[in-house]
């Protein structure tokens, strides 16, 4: 590999105390950037490396990806990857090579419960199989998909092709909790707060809940597998764009830098300032959307479309900003394609006073509404160890006392350039999730007057740099829900050799089931609901009484109409 | 309760009356692409680079026939075909009503003569494409005759080309000293 003659090396410190307690097992080491390395380990000590960096250095699961590199080293290789908070702020990258005769290497989720989700995925699309993982059971694939096709393997197939379903029945095992008093709840074939697909199964004994499991990636789009077949590197930011409908920008910004990292290109900085209004314009919708949902779910309707009429306000400003009432297809490796004229700077600021005195008396009335303090205090607790086990990321993360927060951990854009906070609160429950969203509401309509106010002038995109084939490197932005990670390495003719964008909602979602336990089934909609999941709407439940032994399909709308009036029990 | 009532009283009507009436839209809104046949080179930059295959180039070698055409059905509004275009054939417009009861109203057809090479006899560039290009030599101070005889070479399809300049190169004979004939 090509000697990168990088300085400072932030972070240095994590890789010689790895060296110090591993010695020979560190095989190598590979600055990206300034604060991402990849350090290549010896496969068995895989899960030693990972454990010493997330629990005695201060790491946080971010990531693991899996990459089909036989054609450029002969094996596979799975990165993991760590974000260090511990003093110093930087990535850490674990890769460790799994050869292709044998397929399989030594489970980290013992160690590391973070890492379950990673490792399944990383078994069902590309075969690598992870010896010791306590949950063995498909992720990603369904559960008709033929068991020898590893769909991101580069000789696997043609990304159009959808082979024949195997089974007709449903083999998914949920976990079996059995006990005096037990009863199952199903809750979806697929969501509880938006429409998306998504099944849960909840452990009730009476109206509480014992025990929950779900299943998700109902409707997995294969866009990894689209991307590095079918687009080059400068269509797959308006793909990334669609990963989803309300933080979609965040994911265009987190690929885009991820390959301007990898090619170690600098943007201009009215560029990065341009992005950061972008995001937090984002960011103001989706809080508000967030807050006019949990008004829906506490069974306050008329808040909840006062909220959305509020929000439109935003939606116009993103008009005004992209010409779209999505902030979609801004982004372009090196830069961005659109600038904002001093007109346009005039509206948005304008727009931004008008907002705050009518979020304003919404937040005021919110908060004075007994119904929502008492139907959200002391709900969905997410305690702090969990959290801290789970990596959950986001207003989920902390709202459990932590100080996540990528915008100031690694600070991105021009976020390191104007002064702004991270809100955290103490309760871990859904009231501090929904406080926090309200909070940085305010912290991000800052951010947008303070971006407008001090946007440099000059160009607002790089051109005429060289496209290099295998570097690869991390992109990373705080979204509404929290942080997205995209690792991009760059391929041939002007494609990506492998994408892997990771969604807030995929670290928080294995963390719910503990918040679940010990709820009331009327708040089952509502917890999920705080997370802000980006499935999302569970149409069933299926509810499980244990001590009947007895299963019971409730519809979903039936589950939310028991959230929001809480009379007449779907059980009895 | 007193406030949020306040509050609904002073806010009274949120919605608008469309469809009765037009929608407030932004400058600068990305509609419906238009697409101006005059203009256009058929030179692929805009199929190249448009994210969803929106736009496809469809060649059809044997009667000498390029297609050009749009799909509204697959637009994202991304407006990267207007950025690429250089000759202003497709701009986008504030026009986002697009609903149509027949899939293919959604579809923009533009057909496109191809040129044959002198050589083979192949068809093989669209000619609006070399026409545009001795324009701009013209424009860029080439004089007449020379243009002319531009003409003679950019009629040539690629292949043709090549084997012409292995040709001319066998008869240099590169490496070699130039044979002297007495």
């Amino acid at each position: 590999m090509v000697p990168h003659e990088i300085s400072p090396k932030i972070g240095q410190h994590y890789v010689d105390a790895l060296r110090a307690r591993f010695g020979s097992a560190i095989l190598n080491e590979d600055w990206r950037t300034s604060d991402q390395v990849a350090v290549t380990v010896e496969l068995n000590s895989l899960p030693d490396v990972v454990e010493n960096l997330y629990y005695q250095q201060g790491g946080w699961l971010s990531s693991v990806i899996g990459n089909d590199e036989r054609s450029l080293n002969g094996n596979f290789a799975l990165y993991y990857i760590l974000s260090m908070e511990d003093t110093v702020k930087s990535w850490v990258m674990v890769k460790a090579l799994v050869p292709p005769h044998q397929p399989e290497f030594p489970s980290v989720t013992a160690k590391i419960p973070a890492a379950v989700w990673y490792e399944r995925d990383v078994r069902d699309l590309f075969g690598l199989n992870p010896i010791g993982i306590p949950d063995n059971r498909r992720l990603t694939l369904p559960d008709d998909w033929p068991a020898d096709v590893h769909p991101l393997r580069k000789d696997a197939m043609d990304y159009r092709y959808r082979p024949e379903p195997t089974t007709d029945e449903e083999t998914f095992e949920f976990i079996n909790v059995e006990g005096e008093g037990i009863v199952e709840v199903p809750l979806g074939p697929l969501h509880v707060t938006s429409d998306e697909p998504g099944h849960f199964r909840l452990y009730v004994d009476g109206e509480t809940i014992m025990d929950a499991d779900y299943r998700l990636f109902f409707v997995h789009r294969g866009m990894e597998k689209l991307a590095e077949n079918r687009m080059d590197y400068n269509q797959i930011p308006f793909l990334a764009d669609r990963i989803c409908g309300i933080c979609g920008y965040a994911h265009s910004v987190a690929y885009s830098t991820s390959v301007e990292a990898a090619l170690g290109l600098e943007v201009p900085e009215r560029a990065k300032y341009i992005r950061t209004i972008l995001l937090e314009t984002e960011r103001l919708h989706s809080h508000l959307l967030n807050l006019g949902l949990a008004c829906h779910f506490v069974g306050f309707d008329t808040g909840f479309m006062q909220f959305f009429r509020v929000r439109e306000k935003t939606m116009k400003m993103a008009e005004i900003l992209t010409g779209a009432r999505k902030t979609y297809g801004m982004n372009l490796v090196g830069g961005i394609r659109r600038d904002i004229l001093k007109e346009e700077r005039q509206q948005c600021l304008k727009f931004i006073a008008e907002l705050r005195v009518e979020v304003n008396t919404l937040l005021d009335i919110l908060v004075h509404t007994p119904n929502l303090v008492e139907r959200t205090a002391n709900v969905g607790a997410l305690e702090p160890t969990v959290a801290r086990d789970f990596s959950p990321v986001g207003p989920t993360v902390r709202g459990s006392g932590f100080t996540r927060d990528t915008r100031a951990d690694h600070a991105y854009c021009a976020y390191g350039l104007v002064p702004w906070s991270v809100i955290s609160k103490t309760g871990n429950d859904v009231l501090s999730r929904t406080l926090i969203r309200a909070e940085e509401w305010y912290e991000s309509a800052a951010i947008v007057e303070r971006c407008l106010d001090n946007m440099p002038d000059g160009p607002i995109m790089i051109e005429g740099f060289d496209y290099k084939p295998h570097q690869f490197a991390l992109g990373y932005v705080e979204a509404p829900r929290g942080e997205d990670i995209h690792f991009t390495m760059t391929g041939d003719n002007q494609k990506v050799f492998r994408w892997r964008p990771r969604a807030s909602s995929f670290n928080n979602w294995p963390g719910v089931r503990y918040m679940l336990r010990g709820n009331l089934i009327s708040n089952a909609p509502l917890i999920v609901a705080s997370i802000d999941p980006c499935y999302s709407c569970t149409e069933r439940v299926t509810i499980i009484d244990i001590r009947k032994k007895k299963a019971q399909v409730v519809a979903y709308k039936e589950l939310e109409r028991y959230c929001r009036e809480r009379k007449h029990s779907p059980l009895k | 309760m007193l406030n949020l009532l306040k509050e609904v009283i002073k806010v009274g009507e949120a919605t608008t009356k469309y469809p009765l009436e037009s929608l407030d839209l932004a400058p600068g809104f990305r509609g419906k692409p238009v697409y101006n046949p005059e203009l256009c080179l058929a030179c692929a930059a805009c199929t190249t680079v448009c994210p969803p295959n929106a736009l496809a180039m469809d060649t059809d070698t044997e009667h000498g026939v390029r297609t050009w055409s749009l799909f509204y059905g697959r637009c994202i509004f991304c407006g990267r075909c207007e950025e690429v275009c250089p000759t202003g054939a497709i701009t986008l417009s504030p026009d986002f009503e697009l609903a149509a009861f027949n899939k293919n109203d959604l579809v923009v057809r533009a057909d496109f003569k191809l040129l044959e090479c002198r050589v083979c006899n192949r068809y093989f560039a669209p000619g609006k494409e070399l026409t545009y290009v001795l324009a701009l030599l013209e424009q860029a101070g080439l004089p007449g005759p020379e243009v002319a005889q531009r003409r003679s070479l950019l009629e040539v399809c690629p292949e043709c080309k090549r084997k012409c300049n292995v040709e001319s190169i066998k008869r240099v004979g590169v490496g070699n000293p130039v044979e002297v004939k007495r």
